[in-house]
């Protein structure tokens, strides 16, 4: 067991999750109804609503709350970057990309209703993600919501999501990746998008800059944080526990934190980011930065 | 090789040849500013290659500086959206290409975007130039010249022309086949683009309500009339050009209906469309580039 960081004491973490997690899932069921054509609908649905953690959408709307906003404001935002997340884990499934069989325990998109659909469905998705923003958010003014479009757009772009995913295919079966190759791969192609979900949270919410800046560093290292605990859990957990299939970042030869540092030392790293992404809390009221620092412990200590 | 269909060419003094010529040159220049390479390079290559393919016609982004320009809209404000539909138009030409999809090895007689770099660097080309839309108007909209809520409705509108209930749902009616209707087909695959580019122009420019309904109107059937013209020009020159190295489209007007009926057809879009235009009488000289597109989608008089 990793070392637990200080906590509120009064703050029941799980009880948080499970309250917020349950708003997202009914605000994500509302936001993608089944409209014709049916299928594609269908295909949306069947992965955004196929369970998840619901890590990013609770992260920005707990960012929202942390600069003095509601979570109505940061909702459809947080819904958006689910959206996206699944979106790319749609297409990262693919046949021709990593070419997974199993997704949160369940089969892939593109194996129940085919590559094409996956594709497109994807597609929509992502497209879906910019006009529930652009349309559903409410209590805030257009300017901000242009911010966060902007934000968002950025970070699942060629500077940010595809940007990691690229040089993550380019890297593979390579023998000479160093740690700053495999950084800008886990900093574009995790922890950008958890960048995306905290400062869009934090512009909706009504942050000054210096605030917003604040919570960017802080989701940039729990972003790698949560890659380095993935990689440790991938060569240490069945592929049952992970609902995943385990150790493909093996079979697949991909470079991991474990492959060049060892395990150890990842596990030594993972907690050095978690320190530095709570110093970044510090000068937020404590009680409204509880749930962030219990997130980000729970990235830290997560067994799948 | 132009269908003989009669001319009524409103457009006696514009020359919409030189228009069109400095417009293209414009939004190019734009274009390739927009996607500079960096690292990874690979990807940013993939994206310069759809976008900025010779010979592009660049008529969504020129519909759209011409929308605006019939309410009194500056140019200025046009141009980042007017990209904008250049980058998703290409990202969902990617898509459909793929051998997934379509499986076309070329497009506009050139190969296609995964010919060259692969099915795994199209699709991610493709997730990319999405966002790169939504990012370049935030990013490149003078904000002192149009009020941010426009700007908004801009992002949400593009948003659902790409998404599954627009472009993507008029791939995959494609793809499945069915007893879908020609017209919709034909509309959501190529009329959603010409609906989205008069739309946008309008919605910039702060065209009421009513207006833009008639520029939705108009934008579809100039979008399906270019793709019924362009499909009797095919049909015709392939009597001299017997290769048959392109499938038939069977969701076609002429792949179902034959040459004479598509040109009914594209006489009927082609009084549609003029027939909105006239609704906006009151600026006549304005309104003379979309009379003119109206015409050129017919006639070709030129190559641009």
């Amino acid at each position: 067991r990793e070392e637990q960081e200080e906590e509120r004491p009064n703050f029941d973490f799980k009880a948080y999750m499970v309250q917020r997690a349950n708003s997202v899932n009914k605000a994500l069921d509302d936001a993608v109804l089944l409209r014709h054509p049916q299928k594609i609908h269908e295909a949306m649905r069947y992965s955004l609503l196929a369970g998840g953690k619901r890590v990013r959408p609770v992260l920005c709307i707990a960012a929202c709350e942390l600069v003095g906003g509601q979570e109505s404001m940061a909702m459809p935002a947080a819904c958006a970057v689910e959206m996206i997340h699944t979106m790319s884990l749609i297409h990262d499934d693919l046949p021709c990309m990593d070419n997974d069989d199993l997704r949160r325990g369940k089969p892939t998109n593109h194996k129940v209703f085919g590559e094409d659909v996956a594709v497109l469905a994807g597609d929509a998705l992502l497209a879906f993600a910019f006009e529930h923003i652009a349309v559903s958010t409410v209590g805030v003014s257009a300017s901000r919501i242009i911010r966060a479009v902007g934000e968002l757009a950025k970070s699942i772009g060629s500077e940010g999501l595809v940007a990691g995913q690229v040089v993550d295919i380019n890297s593979e079966g390579l023998s000479d990746v160093g740690v700053e190759q495999l950084e800008f791969i886990h900093v574009h192609k995790t922890a950008a998008l958890l960048e995306g979900a905290v400062v869009l949270g934090a512009i909706l919410g009504g942050g000054s800059d210096i605030e917003v800046e604040k919570l960017r560093k802080f989701a940039r290292y729990i972003g790698l944080l949560f890659q380095v605990v993935d990689d440790i859990l991938d060569v240490t957990k069945s592929s049952q526990e992970l609902g995943k299939t385990a150790g493909k970042d093996l079979v697949a030869d991909k470079v991991t934190y474990p492959k060049l540092m060892g395990i150890e030392k990842s596990r030594e790293f993972a907690q050095k980011l978690n320190r530095d992404a709570q110093d970044q809390l510090s000068g937020f009221d404590p009680d409204k930065a509880a749930p962030l620092i219990a997130l980000a412990n729970y990235i830290a200590n997560r067994q799948n | 090789s132009s269908p003989s269909i009669s001319t009524r060419s409103t457009s006696v003094h514009f020359d919409l040849k030189t228009y069109w010529t400095i417009l293209i040159a414009e939004i190019n220049q734009k274009l390739d500013e927009a996607i500079p390479i960096q690292y990874p390079e690979r990807i940013y290559e993939a994206m310069r290659y759809s976008v900025l393919g010779e010979g592009a016609k660049r008529a969504p982004p020129i519909m759209c500086v011409a929308a605006c320009e019939l309410f009194g809209g500056n140019r200025l404000v046009a141009f980042p959206t007017a990209c904008a539909l250049e980058m998703v138009h290409a990202a969902s030409l990617i898509h459909d290409d793929l051998p997934c999809m379509d499986d076309d090895p070329s497009r506009r007689g050139k190969p296609s975007n995964h010919t060259i770099y692969g099915v795994d660097m199209a699709i991610l080309a493709g997730d990319a130039l999405f966002p790169l839309g939504f990012q370049h108007i935030v990013s490149h909209t003078p904000m002192d010249l149009v009020p941010e809520s426009r700007i908004l409705r801009v992002i949400a509108e593009i948003a659902r022309a790409v998404g599954s209930t627009g472009m993507a749902a008029g791939q995959f009616l494609d793809l499945e086949g069915g007893p879908n209707s020609v017209e919709f087909v034909q509309e959501k695959k190529f009329g959603e683009m010409g609906e989205l580019s008069a739309v946008c122009g309008g919605l910039l420019a702060g065209a009421e309500d009513d207006e833009v309904e008639r520029l939705r109107r108009y934008g579809r059937a100039v979008g399906v009339l270019y793709q019924v013209v362009d499909d009797i020009l095919e049909e015709k020159s392939k009597g001299k050009n017997e290769n048959g190295e392109r499938k038939k489209r069977d969701k076609s007007y002429v792949g179902l209906y034959g040459i004479e009926k598509a040109m009914e057809v594209a006489e009927e879009l082609r009084t549609k469309a003029k027939k909105e235009l006239d609704g906006f009488d009151k600026y006549s000289e304005a309104a003379i580039p979309l009379y003119s597109f109206v015409d050129y989608a017919v006639d070709r008089g030129f190559s641009v």
